[in-house]
């Protein structure tokens, strides 16, 4: 951190980029002894220009690309890509495919939602939450290289016309046992904590009208009051077909976001269970795409497709000009609000020992931020 | 069918092209003049959330074709506006008033990436980029490619020599 007196009282600080944790992104504050006069968002630290880099590339070395977006949930962004290139040319995607689909997004939104339960316990001072959420997210991953073959990065598991290799036998009987042993951590988890409810509540509150007009999306928006899910309001892949509820609180505070992270994360083990007893048999990739073909043309047309990523709602709008590549890709990730409207307005007026959870509960991604 | 009622409604007030792309998607074309004063009418229609602002470049047809993605939480609709802008003087009014601090944060890093001036905008400082004095990044005609062989390697080293031969 870095101090430059400016007034009297007044001084400039600096969180991030160098903050352990903060992610490749900071926030300049000035304060005014402890209270926070103004705060401005210093993004760019992680800026790779996909959008740009998309035009260049045919659709499936794309998919690899999207792995990228947000490192902690490549999987969710694999599925969005794939789904743009689809609609663009009107491919429909085997049935098992969209089951493993599923599967793999809800997986990656129980991993992304550790991370944040554990991010948010380091930065209010709770170290056990930080291992124990860590902990567990590595049984995610070893499903992950079961699966897919890479622990963190998918390298385009989910892509255009499906899936990218089958699901083992074997992951069918792993599954279900950790998240068993996740459902065990949620329990410990849930027990209501003093510390953390006297460093959560009442910090960093946002109203519903303020949620909307800063563009605010998923958890953010969902533990303002709002209820809203692009899984329940535009059902994807097979979304409809299961049962599942969308917890929302109304005080709009840091804790109430702590605890839509926790409720989520049971309603996506839900999911993945009964998309796991539902799992039909069949192809799992477009045959079209089972083979490797390099001038594949995309058609004429454009697309703007929503997802619920763990973030919130993420976007890709995606026009084509008839040719093998992408003419312009534009992609909305759900941390850009979060981390620079929602943030700045959040940490205006707040005291400074509020800042790491505030931060924190908004769950923000600094690379889908910047892309 | 909500679609077309929303359709409907807005070719009362506006001169537009207006089409259903699919079932929650609603297609708009309108001139760029009347744009801020369709945006105001489509969020009292209840599209309060802007999930999107981009622009597309189209050097060909000289054109900037700027698109809006709002969505209606009431109705579960996306709409997209179209509108196009000269590309050599790209300059549009800001939505900053209808959607606020959310519209502001889209079109600030619009006019990083392509140049377009928004009016109306109170804040369009650098975003990503830090003392980038070359064209807008993410115009059709800005070649990074030629911008890494310029900037970042040299000719005479003989391990990245490879970068400037021709392909």
């Amino acid at each position: 951190m870095e101090l430059e007196a400016i007034g009297k009282n007044e001084y400039e600080l600096f969180f991030g980029p160098a903050h352990p944790g903060s992610g490749n992104f900071s926030v300049k504050l000035k304060i005014d002894g402890e209270r926070i006069v103004s705060a401005r968002a210093d993004p760019g630290y992680l800026h790779r220009g996909f959008e740009k880099l998309m035009e260049y590339r045919l659709p499936i070395q794309n998919a690899v690309l999207s792995d990228r977006i947000c490192i902690l949930e490549a999987l969710a962004w694999n599925l969005i890509h794939a789904e743009a290139v689809e609609e663009l040319m009107g491919i429909e995607v085997p049935e098992r495919a969209k089951y493993i689909r599923v599967i793999m997004a809800e997986l990656s939104r129980i991993q992304s939602h550790l991370i944040w339960y554990g991010v948010l316990s380091i930065g209010t001072g709770f170290d056990t939450g930080f291992k124990l959420a860590f902990g567990y997210r590595d049984f995610i991953l070893d499903l992950f290289e079961l699966i897919t073959g890479g622990r963190v990065y998918p390298a385009g598991y989910i892509c255009p016309g499906g899936v990218r290799r089958d699901l083992p036998e074997s992951a069918k009987e792993r599954i279900p046992k950790v998240l068993d042993k996740i459902e065990k951590m949620i329990d410990f988890v849930r027990a209501e904590n003093p510390a953390n409810i006297a460093r959560l509540k009442g910090v960093g509150v946002l109203k519903l009208d303020d949620a909307i007009r800063l563009g605010a999306t998923g958890p953010v928006i969902r533990a303002s009051g709002l209820k809203t899910d692009v899984r329940k309001d535009e059902p994807y892949e097979v979304y409809d077909r299961f049962d599942f509820e969308i917890p929302v609180r109304k005080e709009g505070d840091a804790y109430a976001r702590y605890q839509i992270c926790i409720e989520e994360m049971e309603q996506s083990a839900k999911i993945i269970r009964q998309a796991l007893k539902d799992l039909p048999d069949g192809d799992f990739i477009d045959e079209r795409f089972s083979k490797l073909k390099l001038n594949m043309k995309i058609p004429e047309g454009e697309v703007y497709v929503r997802n619920e990523v763990a973030r919130g709602e993420a976007g890709i709008y995606m026009v084509s000009d008839g040719g093998t590549k992408p003419y312009r890709v534009k992609i909305r990730g759900p941390s850009f609000l979060h981390l620079i409207p929602v943030l700045e307005f959040l940490l205006k007026d707040a005291q400074i020992a509020d800042v790491p959870a505030i931060y924190w509960s908004l769950n923000g991604c600094p690379a889908d931020m910047d892309r | 069918m909500i679609e077309k009622e929303i359709i409907d409604k807005i070719k009362k007030k506006f001169e537009v092209e207006g089409s259903v792309q699919r079932e929650r998607r609603v297609i708009v074309k309108i001139a760029p003049d009347k744009l801020v004063e369709l945006c105001e009418f489509i969020k009292d229609l209840g599209f309060e959330h802007l999930s999107s602002l981009s622009v597309t470049d189209w050097p060909k047809r000289g054109i900037y074709e700027l698109t809006y993605h709002a969505w209606s939480y009431k109705d579960k609709i996306l709409i997209t506006i179209k509108t196009g802008i000269n590309r050599d003087k790209p300059e549009i009014d800001s939505v900053y008033a209808v959607w606020g601090e959310s519209a502001q944060i889209h079109e600030r890093e619009m006019h990083e990436l392509f140049g377009v001036e928004y009016k109306g905008n109170p804040d369009l400082s650098p975003l990503f980029l830090e003392e980038w004095h070359e064209k807008p990044p993410f115009r059709k005609d800005f070649d990074w490619r030629e911008y890494v062989r310029k900037n970042f390697y040299d000719k005479e080293n003989e391990r990245e020599r490879v970068y400037f031969e021709e392909v």
